[in-house]
């Protein structure tokens, strides 16, 4: 592992002040989860200088605000979210996602802010090949076995698919993070906040969050009434492991009649990717039993997988088939 | 990598899909081969460079003119190169083929003057690195500022010995993985990458270097889209 620093900030002005001084070389440690394991596979795209940001107190918490949404600190370990009464009041469907997020022991260290802004896990790049992510000029996950953790929806030169959940989970909210940045506070859906590979300070990476900005805080609104949710996820083992394919949906629903739709698929595209065609066709219809298999016929138009992983799309389809299934039987 | 400058197409598997026929009938006629089955056109050709250069030979016109007219141009050419063109990025065909056929590809082409110099075996006096230097001198590029896609072994040995950044087009995955052990500087699955790619390696020399930063600084604007959603 290469010689690294460590620095334990009190406040996020101090911890902004510090990544700014080391640039690129500098990084958020929080959980560890991602960050150290990088680390130990000796990648060369890993920082140098930690900024450990768990000895600020006011970015672990959650609590409901004014207007009936709740407010999550980014340090906020996934296993608090999964244990929260208030989120499984409201928004049953995000602590099922993170439920199925690695095993108890990941999630008690893991952070909210890890898990949104985590590293994706071609083997490729954690393997330490030189590819695009790691100061390189290749994907090798475009070319090798690509059947588990890369797009099958195309892509620009990194192949890797999104790894996340609780993004995926957390867009059919129409949720919101707030980000701490040299120039004051900035404010993005989730959405904007994982658009897919970027290019942001000379990196390819998956978010837009630059080398001196520091994710703090993720607003989810207050439940729209008659919202009914599901949050389904296939991957290659049981437990402990990224999603071949997931889907998050949220569909606002009066009687039967379905008012207004977010369907977000995970594990099969560079970001968690929300399928607008699905949504369109789904507002002003009626849920039933067949509604499943005509939303799977406009599903997914533009996919292109690559060599092995086609059957991505087909379980991506499946589970839009038993979400829309499930949401009909829970009327 | 240093900051791409230029790039040099060899228009057999780089910009278009050639027959590998024709090449194959080239090397039983002219070179006494046995004529074999192969799928692919640029290996066709690449082999038969490499007979070219052993035995001082040359091809039949007619029948590489035959191969020009059952090439089918990638349905990415033009708009990769209309990108790379408002880039800056300076455009070169450096071809081992003969000065009629590399005009009549062009025609072929989809129409923009894209290419600021064309040079073949004709011109350059040469086959295989020959193009390709005389294509970079008379730019008045640096080799290192010079990337040349290719489909081949052949292409990448000859790119690094003209001194520029050899870049692996993957086409074909299964090919691209046993060419990729022939260390490209690079590796791009289609041309509709090549100016994302260029745009990656100019964020990231000027992140490096330190170099001031301009209003178009990634480094220094909100991140703007490298990605396409798909292809």
């Amino acid at each position: 592992m290469k010689n690294i620093s460590i620095y334990r900030p009190k406040t996020v002005g101090e911890a902004i002040q510090i990544l700014s001084q080391h640039g690129t070389e500098g990084g958020v440690y929080a959980g560890g989860t991602d960050l150290l394991v990088r680390l130990k596979n000796r990648l060369k795209q890993a920082p140098s200088y930690l900024v450990d940001i768990k000895r600020i107190d006011n970015l672990r918490y959650i609590k409901e605000d004014a207007q009936g949404g709740v407010a999550i600190g980014t340090a906020t370990r996934l296993s608090e979210i999964a244990d929260s009464a208030l989120l499984k009041k409201k928004y049953p469907m995000l602590v099922e996602a993170i439920h199925t997020i690695s095993s108890p022991e990941l999630r008690n260290a893991s952070t909210l802010g890890g898990d949104l802004l985590q590293e994706v896990w071609c083997q490729y790049l954690r393997g330490g090949y030189s590819c695009y992510r790691n100061g390189g000029y290749m994907c090798y996950g475009a070319i090798g076995d690509n059947s588990y953790y890369h797009s099958a929806m195309g892509g620009r030169l990194c192949y890797a698919a999104y790894p996340g959940d609780a993004a995926t989970a957390l867009i059919p909210f129409d949720a919101r993070v707030k980000l701490a940045t040299p120039a004051g506070v900035k404010e993005l859906s989730v959405e904007q906040l994982v658009p897919g590979d970027m290019m942001v300070d000379g990196r390819i990476q998956s978010h837009v969050v630059r080398f001196n900005e520091i994710l703090t805080e993720v607003v989810i609104p207050a439940p729209k009434p008659g919202a009914r949710t599901s949050f389904e996820k296939l991957r290659p083992r049981g437990v402990w492991d990224f999603a071949m394919a997931s889907l998050a949906m949220n569909l606002q629903v009066r009687g039967n009649t379905i008012d207004d739709a977010r369907v977000v698929f995970g594990g099969i595209a560079g970001k968690p990717l929300r399928e607008t065609a699905v949504e369109n066709f789904l507002k002003g219809k009626t849920l039933s039993a067949d509604l499943g298999g005509q939303a799977v016929s406009v599903a997914l138009a533009n996919a292109a997988p690559l060599k092995y992983n086609e059957m991505k799309i087909e379980m991506a389809k499946g589970l839009l088939a038993s979400g829309l299934a499930k949401l009909n039987a829970s009327n | 990598m240093q900051a791409i400058e230029g790039v040099l197409f060899e228009p057999v598997g780089c910009l278009a899909e050639f027959p590998a026929e024709p090449f194959l009938e080239i090397a039983a006629r002219s070179f006494g081969r046995k004529k074999k089955t192969s799928k692919s056109g640029s290996r066709a050709y690449w082999h038969l460079l490499n007979l070219m250069e052993a035995s001082g030979g040359t091809m039949s016109e007619a029948l590489e003119l035959q191969a020009v007219d059952g090439a089918s141009v990638y349905e990415d050419v033009e708009p990769a190169l209309s990108e790379l063109k408002t880039m800056g990025v300076r455009l070169v065909i450096a071809s081992s083929l003969s000065g009629a056929a590399v005009a009549r590809f062009l025609k072929k082409c989809p129409p923009g003057d894209f290419f600021e110099g064309v040079w073949t075996r004709d011109n350059a006096g040469g086959v295989k690195a020959e193009p390709l230097r005389r294509a970079v001198a008379g730019a008045s590029l640096h080799p290192e500022s010079v990337m040349f896609l290719t489909d081949t072994a052949e292409g990448l040995k000859v790119a690094k010995s003209a001194g520029v950044q050899s870049i692996l087009m993957m086409n074909d995955p299964d090919e691209a993985r046993r060419l990729a052990m022939h260390d490209p500087a690079g590796g791009i699955v289609s041309l509709h990458e090549l100016p994302d790619f260029i745009r990656f390696v100019a964020a990231e020399n000027r992140v490096s270097t330190g170099l001031p930063k301009s209003p178009s600084d990634p480094a220094q604007t909100p991140p703007r889209a490298l990605l396409r959603q798909s292809r």
